[in-house]
This record gives C-alpha cells, structure tokens and sequence, in this order.
C-alpha cells in the first residue's frame, strides 16, 4: 500500500518537473547551454571531405533543325478575262507556311487576251498587242482547312488539304495597271514531302472601263501546278 | 573584247569543286531525342488533321530531320518516319537529360528584336496601296525603317519608297504605338488620257504614327498612317494620306 502512494507521489513529481522544462519558453528565457555553444564550433569546422567522382558531364550540341517552309513553284491552266475569251495562262507562286493553318503566297501570271465579240464583228481592234498581255501580281494569305489523306489504290495514302485563298494585288492589262482583289481555293497533294500538286481556282476582280463603261471584271483562272517545299 | 577563260584556270576549280565535294555530300548530323513521356504520337503528315498512324514507346529515341511549321519530321530508331508536334517535341529530353527546347518566338522577343518585316494593304492619297516594309533596330526603342509600295489609282497609278526612323513608346507592351519621320520618293504614271500626262518622280517628307499588336510566337499586327509631303516641281506640293494596315513578323 505505501509503496503505491510512493509510485504515486514520484509520478506526480516526475510529471510536475517535466512541465516545469516548459516554463522557461513561457517567459522567453532562453539561457545559453553549453550544447548549443558546441554545435556552434562543429557549424564552424571545415565540413568532412567527401569523394568526389571524376565524370565529366555530358554535353550535348544541338544541331541546327533545317526548316522547310517556303514553297516555290509553278503552274498552267486556263484563264477567262471578261469579255476577251478564255486563254492558256502560266505562272509562278512562292508560299511561306507560317502555321499549319496559315500561309503567304505571292503570285505571278500571264496569259494573252483574245477579242471581244465587239471586235470580231466589227473588224476594229480595241487594244494594241502589247495591250493584249495580261499579267497579274499578289499577295495572298492562305488557309488550309480540311487536312486529310487522298488515297491511290490500298497501299499508298498522300497527304492532302484544301485551302482558302485570299488577297490583293494588280494586273496589267489593257494599257493600265488596275488594283486587285483575289479570292478562290485550292487542293494540295504532298505525294512526297518535298513535293506538292496543286490544282488551284482563282478569281481576280478588278475595275475596269475598256468597253465604255466602268464595270467590275470577274476573270476566273483554273490552273493545276506543282512546288517544291525548301 | 572578252578574253577566253584559260584552260588551266578552268581545271583547278574544277579540281577545286570536286575536293569540295566530300564536304556538301558528308551525311547530316540529326538531333537525338529521348521520349520521356509515355510515349509520342507520330502523324502523318505536318497537322494536327492527319492521323496518328505510330506511338514511339518511353526511353526510345528518335532523329528529328526537320521543321515544318509547328511540327518536326523524325525517325525512329526501327526507321518509322513520321511527324512529331511542337508540343510533344518540348516535352523529349536530349541525351544529356536536359528538356528539349525550341524558340518559335516569345513577347520578349517582340519587345527585344534586330529586324522584322510585314505586308499591307491600304491607301494612298485616295489610291488602292499595296506595300511591305523591312527594319532594323538599333534598341528596343528606336528602328531604321524601308518600305515599299505600288498604289492604283483612279487619275493616276504609281510606286513609293521610304526611308525613316521609328521610336516605339511601349515596347513591352502587346499594344505598341509608334511614330515615325522620314524621307521618300513617289513615281507617278498618270493616266493616259488626261492632259499633260508624264511621268515624274518627286522627293517626299513623312511623318507618322502607328500602333503595332503582338499576335503569337513571331508575329503581330500594324497598323499605320504617314501624312506625305511631295515636293513637286509645280508651284505648289502636294500632300498625300497614307493609311495601311496588315501582318509583320520579327526575327
């Protein structure tokens, strides 16, 4: 019985003293030990050597990635000028491929006009056969919409887009160089990726006054071409 | 009189093209790269419309060829050839570890350039204008500035050339205005059937002012108005509104 009021007491005091270890944080009273003043002069020592391995890191030269984002080519087809007939037309486009979606295109072409029917029944020419070359010139942006496949037979799959064309320029023709307004689409086939078909329909809209009065002139093109992506 | 080329001089640069030879026909050193993800998707073809036809497995490697737009034609190390999107390249490791990166172009770089150039359409003095320009910058702020431009017009068709300086206001920011002075020169063909119609070629003044709009990676939106002086052999000089708008791109 004495001995478990003993246990009892020296619980209590064992707890009263482990609680009075807390008292000095309560009043901020932080007495500089001995231990801490050790741990201090180890802080200060040089730090043990350690083995250093001997590899020498790896390093890796990126090469220069070539890009292959213009595309320059050329192409035939036939062009209608309005009221001078439709006549074989040829010519040259150099694209820049800034997104997969978009692109610039510069274009140049020329053809030959014919005769109104003006001219061809009254025997009098309008225009002079210098004035007859038609040459166009513009700056279109380009959409590629519809991305997909195009394939021959069950082996072979090209890739293939329809594209949207858009955008301004000029045309000599008739004496006088007119401001231009061009709009149409395209197909494109990459049978290898150097190489694209295209086969393109174009509208050219421009003022213009040789027959009298002023009118807005359609003058479709149809033309199929090939490029070469550098 | 022109002298024929000596045949000795003939044979040394041909001797001299074919020990140049070797060098242009030595095969191209291609980038490695690691697939760290679980695996990379090869397409088709340089869009995200063209079918996913391979998968290259995690710590496979593959050889990038080259770049088309947004997107890197690779190999794989058993020979597939296919097309790896941007995205999926930045996120490859190159054999040291280290993530693969590729600068497309950023706003920093809008801010802190050497050139760029673009193409417009506008007007000019009432005429329909085309036109492009190239610059130079010295600083963030200040750019030497060429443009060219074709214009058709009702009485009269033509070409312009300009040369200038530009300051840039706020080349941090998305928006940035500019302004602009300088000189040119204006080539006018008039219209055949007025009087006194004959070409002439008069010098200009501009002074102008424009906002700029960064768009993504290389590229942005201008926009911009040059009030031109001419200086015209005739009593008085003319002035001409140029206004014009399209794409630029920095590099």
């Amino acid at each position: 019985m004495e001995s478990r009021i003993r246990i009892l007491l020296l619980t209590a005091v064992l707890a009263a003293l482990t609680g009075c270890a807390s008292v000095r944080s309560w009043f901020h009273h932080r007495p500089a030990s001995t231990a801490s003043a050790d741990q201090a002069a180890d802080q200060n020592a040089p730090p043990p050597k350690v083995i250093e391995p001997e590899v020498s890191r790896r390093t890796v030269k990126v090469p220069r990635i070539r890009s292959s984002n213009f595309e320059l080519g050329a192409d035939y087809g036939v062009i209608s000028i309005e009221d001078f007939g439709t006549h074989p037309s040829y010519g040259f486009t150099l694209a820049y491929h800034i997104t997969e979606d978009f692109f610039f295109q510069g274009e140049w072409g020329r053809t030959r006009a014919g005769q109104t029917s003006f001219e061809t029944l009254s025997g009098i020419q309008l225009l002079t056969e210098s004035e007859r070359r038609f040459t166009y010139y513009d700056l279109s942006v380009g959409y590629n919409f519809l991305p997909g496949e195009a394939f021959i037979g069950r082996g072979i799959a090209l890739t293939s887009a329809f594209y949207f064309l858009g955008g301004v320029g000029g045309t000599d023709f008739g004496g006088d160089t007119k401001f231009t307004v061009n709009f149409g689409a395209g197909y494109r086939v990459v049978p290898v990726d150097w190489l694209a078909l295209h086969v393109t329909l174009q509208d050219r809209v421009f003022q213009s006054s040789l027959l009298g009065t002023t009118k807005l002139t359609n003058n479709l093109e149809a033309r199929i071409g090939t490029t070469v992506f550098f | 009189m022109i002298r024929r080329a000596r045949p000795s001089a003939l044979a040394s640069l041909l001797l001299l093209l074919a020990l140049l030879a070797p060098a242009w026909s030595t095969a191209r050193q291609y980038l490695q790269l690691f697939v760290s993800e679980p695996y990379l998707e090869l397409h088709t073809g340089p869009g995200r419309g063209y079918p996913v036809f391979h998968a290259v497995p995690r710590d496979e490697s593959v050889d990038v060829l080259f770049r088309r737009t947004d997107w890197f034609k690779v190999r794989t190390e058993r020979g597939v050839e296919g097309w790896a999107s941007l995205k999926d390249m930045q996120k490859m490791v190159l054999a040291d570890g280290t993530r693969f990166h590729f600068d497309l172009g950023d706003r920093a770089g809008f801010t802190d350039h050497r050139f760029e150039a673009g193409i417009f359409a506008g007007a000019y003095g009432g005429a329909s204008l085309v036109s492009g320009y190239a610059s130079f910058s010295f600083n963030r702020q200040l750019a030497l500035e060429g443009a060219v431009g074709s214009f058709y017009g009702r009485y009269s068709n033509g070409y312009t050339g300009d040369i200038g300086l530009a300051h840039v206001l706020l080349p941090e920011s998305r928006w940035s205005p500019f302004f602009t002075l300088g000189i040119g020169e204006v080539y006018t063909e008039p219209k055949a059937t007025l009087v006194q119609a004959s070409n002439r070629s008069e010098a200009t003044a501009y002074v102008g002012g424009g906002i700029r709009f960064y768009l993504t990676r290389r590229f942005f939106l201008r926009a911009e108005y040059k009030a031109h002086w001419i200086f015209t052999k005739r009593n008085q000089n003319e002035e001409a509104d140029e206004w014009k708008a399209g794409f630029a791109f920095f590099f």
